[in-house]
């Protein structure tokens, strides 16, 4: 697969939580030349079913596995617009105000009768002339800043509703050792994971209908996941996110080596099913590194594992800099690894994997 | 409109204790749904059969439920001390006169809050007058909850102040458009649910039970109308507001487009809404089972969970034009 | 099963196989093979027919796990750095005593596990500066020391993911009561075993639950799989009744009996379930109490409001010092669970 085509394909792509029509039609064809069938559901999930290849000998159904990862990404919307025509802020998701002075941002504006259109937008911040020592000590907040379209108020009110979206820009950029930062790696990066062992899986042969899922609404409480695990009532699950990689800043135990997929341990997770992937990474001989989670894992997996009856489900994180940025950064090998693993987990999973589950 | 927005604020419902309001509604309702049913959480569920059996489900929810105060403890002087049922606003409850459902009426007041602590509920305390610990148990038990007492009042010409406003007046939109909607295609489900105020509890079981394709709210959201307000950009009169986004969920894109389009059709204000705080049922109907398009209509409201909630009638009439565009189109 | 037995178990919240297994195979042998199952979450689900098949469906859940600390990594030196599962005030961590790993007995081919002794050590008061002291050390600031002598040996003894708990053996205390860790919510799952020859009037479900303490996750799919009518969760709450604690602000007495909820954070009793509870007591002259105060959360939030819904109320053991090391609660107010409990489902 062709990792940084990919990277530059999404990070162009327009899906902020709740409004993933966009992405969820540009993800659609790229599973369907992997998978047998793929359909978008209420909530905009992107579900796509890889059946099995191989039968299981004892004749059992074939176990039903959901691999998830989300397509939606943080965002800004227009809350209001002035009398100057610059637009008041509301965010989607958690939108950390730093990155903001100065950015450049895509306005989505749908025009009541006429077609969309995607507007050019600066977060305007004031010049350093004017700003006090006391000014300088503390951080801008969203409400102090706007949207700048530089065109008249006529025209803007012409264009543009309360309501519309606004996304960041950010596009995928190369840097040293197949590293590359670009907006919305968190998570759709982890999409290209799926995308990757979906290809692995052409050649290979697995007794388990895969599901395949970019979930919506991620960035706003896993809503996407919670309904697509019903809907589909898996047997187990993998959930795949981007983890926080180590940078200058951070603190002991708190991040993770970007040069290695990790997977988590922690009440949430079922820790035989951890030991099966462990054992399929060491078998594989795939580097892999572990964190852990009190309880929460703050991904779609949260809502995976409670949904129907429960679902035992492991969660593989994707090592990433400079999360909800406009430059997250990470080791395209690493996406490669995830995948590779992935594949090898589905291959692995024979008949009976549960057997030893709560002993 | 007004008297039964009159009739409905008037209503003892509190949070968890919606047996009232529910009575009341269900005889409202009585010939304008083909079935009436009441479940595990107390939701009333009205079912509008369609005409044509592929129609889709649509599910109109109105909360019946008030915030209120829980009786925790009683004093041995005979004053109760209480906690709150959803997000009671201190500062606008101290003196406040309240009502139990058995009619016993109390007021709230405040013991002196010592320098540097910040006042809390652990300071109020209600005055029912009881005389003694043994007088006030003979009158509540632990466990009873008391509300703002009923005062529905016209304001000027078009506006209308009440303390259960949240979410009464939508249950009167709710009865009134389904007093005047013919049978449609689809199949059109109004509940009037419970325990929105403590996290939409009410309409997420109902929504497991109705298994609606569209899910709409009805509620009250806030304003930027008034001194030094400045969100959301909502004003009162200016019409239905259809709501975009809050904290609680996100409306589907496409059902906002046509929930304005309808508003269009039936030639009434609309207005778009984007609340950075609060949540509806739509929240929770929008992630029942397999997951539903949903979205909320709102009543715009000043002063929104205080003994004096003010509506426009003008906004209400605009929401029910709206709806029973939708519902026929 | 005794009390003690199950208090001696370890399972913190993910990793209850220990009570699992012990409760699984008590069940089956009370209620035979069929009536018995391990769900996908790992809850234990024991099913009693009823007399009466026009009566509620009722299900009760008390919850397996305990709260505790796992390992995450260690120090150069050799300490464990942990983290909580579970609320842990780390107030409570200081100079305190933990099993590390869990004590498995023999079986088959398998010799026995035992845990490692840890402790819980900070700076000597001597070191400490005006500042040290009024600072509250935060859990990423304790270590477990099991006298590794390295970071490869304490990982290669404990590596990361080992379970912790408190190292508390179940002693009598007091007058009636007792002391011990886990008593939330093994006082819940002793009294369901102790139910499970109830001469149940409804079909009844008995649910060991798991991962209570971070979040109700394993009551979720319980529910949802059984659908009951009636939903009781059977608690340890937290007491607060001790010192000079205000009246108004106690939750629940040790030693008034059970503790009947109107309303916590999690949910709010069905009102005419709560009446009949309050009037069963009276009538049956169990001691009783209504749980005063709304505080906390329990099973009682999620059995609620899964599915269409279901009729809730929560009958609490009150403890002290809930979710430490050494909790305190009364042996007749476990009886009065038990007997109140009791009289529900044959009633």
């Amino acid at each position: 697969m062709d990792i940084f085509k990919y990277l530059e394909g999404m990070a162009v792509q327009h899906g902020p939580s709740g409004a993933e029509g966009e992405v969820s039609q540009w993800l659609k064809p790229q599973f369907e030349a992997l998978c047998d069938e793929v359909t978008i559901d209420a909530l905009y999930n992107v579900v796509a079913v890889k059946k099995a290849t191989r039968k299981t000998s004892d004749g059992s159904p074939a176990p039903r596995v959901m691999i998830a990862a989300h397509q939606d990404e943080i965002a800004l919307m227009v809350s209001d617009i002035l009398p100057d025509g610059t637009l008041r802020m509301g965010q989607v998701g958690g939108v950390d105000p730093r990155i903001l002075p100065a950015a450049t941002v895509t306005v989505h504006a749908k025009p009541d009768g006429k077609e969309p259109q995607k507007l050019l937008g600066v977060i305007g911040s004031t010049p350093p002339h004017l700003l006090s020592a006391a000014d300088r000590q503390s951080n801008y907040t969203r409400e102090a800043l706007f949207v700048d379209l530089g065109l008249p108020v006529g025209e803007v009110k012409a264009l543009v509703s309360i309501g519309d979206s606004i996304t960041l820009q950010g596009p995928a950029t190369k840097l040293l050792n197949d590293r590359v930062a670009s907006k919305t790696m968190d998570d759709r990066a982890c999409i290209g994971c799926l995308l990757d062992a979906a290809e692995r899986l052409q050649k290979m042969s697995h007794i388990c209908d895969i599901y395949f899922v970019a979930t919506s609404q991620e960035e706003v409480g896993s809503k996407g996941a919670m309904t697509a695990a019903y809907a589909i009532n898996p047997d187990l699950a993998v959930a795949l996110d981007v983890g926080h990689a180590i940078i200058p800043q951070s603190r002991p135990d708190t991040c993770l080596p970007l040069d290695a997929p990790a997977l988590t341990y922690g009440p949430f997770i079922q820790h035989k099913l951890l030991d099966n992937m462990k054992n399929v990474a060491k078998n594989h001989a795939i580097k892999i590194n572990t964190e852990f989670a009190a309880s929460s894992t703050y991904t779609d997996a949260d809502n995976i594992i409670i949904a129907r009856t429960g679902i035992p489900t492991v969660l593989i994180s994707l090592p990433l800099k400079y999360m909800h940025t406009t430059v997250e950064t990470l080791d395209t090998k690493v996406l490669s690894e995830c995948g590779r693993l992935l594949a090898h987990f589905i291959v692995d999973l024979e008949e009976g994997w549960d057997k030893e589950l709560w002993n | 409109m007004f008297d039964l927005i009159k009739q409905m604020a008037d209503l003892y419902g509190a949070t968890g204790r919606e047996a009232g309001v529910a009575d009341a509604i269900e005889a409202l309702m009585k010939d304008k749904a083909d079935t009436i049913t009441r479940d595990a959480l107390g939701n009333l569920i009205c079912e509008k059969k369609g005409t044509d059996p592929n129609g889709k489900r649509i599910m109109l929810s109105a909360h019946m439920d008030h915030i209120g105060f829980v009786v925790v403890a009683v004093e041995k002087e005979g004053f109760l001390r209480v906690m709150p049922v959803g997000g009671i606003n201190l500062a606008v409850s101290r003196t406040r006169h309240i009502y139990f459902s058995n009619g016993v009426q109390g007021v709230i007041s405040q013991e002196p809050v010592p320098a540097g602590e910040t006042p809390a509920m652990k300071h109020m305390f209600v005055d029912i007058g009881a005389e003694s610990k043994e007088e006030a148990l003979s009158m509540i038990e632990l466990g009873d909850v008391a509300v703002y007492s009923n005062d529905c009042f016209r304001l000027g010409k078009n506006r209308v102040s009440a303390p259960a406003m949240d979410d009464r007046v939508a249950c009167a939109l709710l009865i009134s458009v389904m007093q005047a909607l013919p049978q449609t295609k689809n199949t059109v489900i109004a509940v009037f649910s419970t325990q929105e105020e403590v996290g939409c509890r009410g309409a997420k079981t109902a929504a497991y039970s109705v298994q609606p394709d569209i899910g709409i709210a009805l509620d009250v959201t806030g304003n930027g109308d008034t001194p030094e307000t400045k969100q959301p950009a909502v004003k009162l009169g200016d019409g239905a507001a259809v709501k975009i986004m809050d904290r609680g969920s996100i409306s589907n894109p496409e059902l906002v487009t046509e929930l304005l389009a309808a508003g269009k059709r039936a030639g009434v204000k609309t207005q778009r809404e984007v609340l950075p705080y609060g949540g509806t049922d739509a929240s929770t109907i929008q992630l029942s089972r397999g997951g539903v398009v949903a979205g909320t209509i709102s009543i715009p409201c000043r002063y929104v969970h205080s003994a004096c909630e003010v509506i426009d009638l003008r906004d209400v009439e605009a929401a029910k034009g709206l709806l029973l565009n939708y519902l026929q189109a | 099963m005794e009390l003690k037995q199950l208090c001696e178990l370890q399972g913190i919240s993910g990793r209850e196989e220990l009570v699992r297994a012990a409760i699984y195979d008590h069940c089956k042998n009370a209620l035979g093979d069929e009536n018995v199952m391990i769900d996908s979450m790992g809850n234990v689900i024991a099913h009693k027919a009823g007399r009466d098949k026009s009566a509620p469906h009722v299900m009760l859940s008390a919850h397996m796990d305990e709260v505790g600390l796992m390992v995450i990594s260690a120090t150069d030196d050799g300490h464990l750095r942990v983290r909580a599962v579970g609320g842990i005030d780390s107030r409570v961590l200081v100079s305190k005593r933990v099993k590390v790993g869990y004590a498995i007995p023999a079986k088959d081919d398998k010799p026995e596990v035992k845990p490692l002794n840890g402790v819980i050590g900070a700076m000597a008061i001597h070191l400490q500066t005006a500042e040290d002291r009024k600072t509250v050390l935060p859990i990423s600031q304790l270590f477990v020391d099991i006298g590794a002598k390295d970071k490869d040996e304490a990982l290669s003894k404990a590596p990361a993911g080992t379970p912790i708990t408190f190292d508390t053996a179940l002693t009598p205390f007091g007058q009636d009561k007792i002391l011990a860790r886990a008593l939330d919510d093994r006082v819940g799952c002793y009294n369901m075993l102790r139910l499970l020859d109830a001469d149940v009037k409804g079909d009844t479900d008995f649910v060991f639950t798991c991962q209570e303490e971070v979040g109700c996750r394993g009551a979720i799919g319980a529910t949802y799989r059984l659908m009951p009518d009636i939903g009781i969760a059977l608690e340890g709450t937290t007491a607060n009744d001790t010192g000079d604690m205000p009246d108004a602000q106690k939750v629940c007495t040790v030693g008034s009996g059970v503790a009947i909820s109107f309303m916590d954070n999690a949910s709010i009793a069905n009102p005419e379930l709560f009446a009949s509870m309050m009037k069963l007591a009276k009538d049956e002259g169990i001691t009783h109490q209504v749980k005063m105060s709304v505080s906390g959360g329990n099973e009682g939030g999620v059995i609620q409001r899964t599915g269409s819904g279901v009729k809730t109320c929560v009958l609490s053991v009150p403890c002290r010092y809930i979710h430490s090391p050494s909790t305190v609660c009364s042996a007749n107010d476990i009886e009065a669970q038990y007997q109140l409990t009791k009289a529900f489902l044959e009633k």
